[in-house]
């Protein structure tokens, strides 16, 4: 091999590390599969595992939160999918809604989960089509958590009660 | 230099060195960057290499080498400042009156090393030593002062220890891989300064040369 080929590959391979590194910086990934998964999804190839999304997407309508969330993240482990980490947003939220009150750290996990969704998405719109849900946008969704956890007057209506799950 | 050494190995061995120093590990994981103060010991560090013979410039850069050498020569540069300074900001301890007696030390003892000007074994000597103290205080002293667990006896003389140094010693609790982590990216570092492209020894003597 000539030197010029060396010095060539060298400098690209070191392009390619930097590059890599400051990815690491910007992103901050905590697990191997967010890495991984990462580096699929900028080339491309980044796949959710379909069979867990349908689980988790049955668990979801048998109001199986918990459950839910678990095949969703078997199905996302990279947490790079824009619709599967609607649905956990949206896990989040209804158990943590309350007709009385809502529970506050659920809705802070799922305004963390719809912002990554958001975050995934292109463009940052995230719009599922789901006739079993109330809201059909990470925007939508992102906002009734955050309403959620917001002291306001209206938090003291009575007629609070009445109102409906989304 | 090979194009070998020059072109693959020293960057690769600075920049695994960058991301080793750059990984905090922990419950959450954290991936930092250089403090502007670690930027600035760097840079003194990187100057002490080059004014030692540790390191010459014009071995790497120079208008009589090709393009893509000097883009090689370039890479080795860029790598190294930035493994200098992130192994500076590994080292140091994040908070309280250990973080500046530390910066304080690392400032001085780079400032006499510049000034002394050593040369090139003995300045890379003092960089294993200084580093190699700056591991042993942080990952091994403080990292036992800090850490959760342990006995009873030591629960008690580490809350009697901050309670007298108003807690500003002990640092933010440290994940055992930290330490190890460390010590790899300080041998890494060692270990690819030494390969450099050092400036050829000069005798300072005047000798006559019989023709």
């Amino acid at each position: 091999m000539n030197d010029n080929a060396v010095r060539g590959a060298g400098l690209v391979g070191s392009i390619a590390y930097a590059a890599a590194i400051g990815w690491l910086y910007v992103t901050q990934p905590q697990t191997a599969a967010q890495v991984t998964g990462g580096l699929a999804s900028i080339i491309g190839t980044y796949r959710i595992d379909a069979q867990a999304f349908r689980d988790g997407l049955q668990f979801f309508r048998n109001d199986q939160f918990v459950e839910a969330r678990a095949a969703f993240a078997r199905a996302d482990p990279a947490e790079r999918d824009a619709t599967t980490q609607f649905y956990i947003a949206y896990a989040w939220y209804r158990q943590g809604w309350g007709r009385l009150y809502n529970d506050d750290a659920l809705f802070a996990k799922g305004m963390v989960a719809a912002d990554k969704a958001i975050a995934a998405a292109p463009n940052g719109r995230v719009i599922v089509e789901d006739p079993n849900l109330q809201m059909h946008s990470a925007d939508e969704l992102k906002a009734e958590l955050h309403r959620g956890v917001t002291r306001e007057a209206d938090d003291f209506n009575p007629l609070r009660v009445f109102r409906a799950r989304k | 230099m090979t194009a070998v050494r020059e072109a693959v190995v020293l960057p690769a061995l600075f920049l695994t060195v960058t991301l080793a120093a750059m990984i905090e590990p922990g419950a959450r994981t954290v991936v930092s960057g250089a403090s502007l103060f670690s930027l600035v010991l760097g840079v003194m560090l990187f100057a002490a290499l080059i004014r030692c013979g540790a390191l010459d410039p014009a071995r790497l850069l120079h208008a009589s080498r090709g393009m893509l050498a000097n883009a090689n020569g370039f890479a080795v540069v860029v790598t190294l400042f930035a493994a200098s300074s992130q192994v500076l900001w590994m080292l140091s301890p994040r908070s309280g009156l250990p973080m500046f007696f530390v910066g304080v030390l690392l400032f001085v003892q780079l400032l006499n090393t510049l000034v002394s000007s050593p040369d090139r074994v003995r300045l890379l000597r003092s960089i294993a030593v200084t580093l190699g103290s700056a591991l042993v205080l942080k990952f091994v002293v403080l990292g036992a002062l800090s850490a959760p667990g342990g006995s009873r006896t030591a629960r008690v003389l580490t809350a009697l220890f901050d309670a007298a140094t108003f807690g500003s010693i002990t640092q933010a609790p440290q994940d055992p891989a930290g330490g190890y982590i460390a010590f790899g990216a300080v041998a890494l570092y060692l270990a690819g300064i030494a390969l450099l492209p050092g400036r050829s020894a000069v005798s300072p003597r005047t000798e006559l040369v019989p023709r």
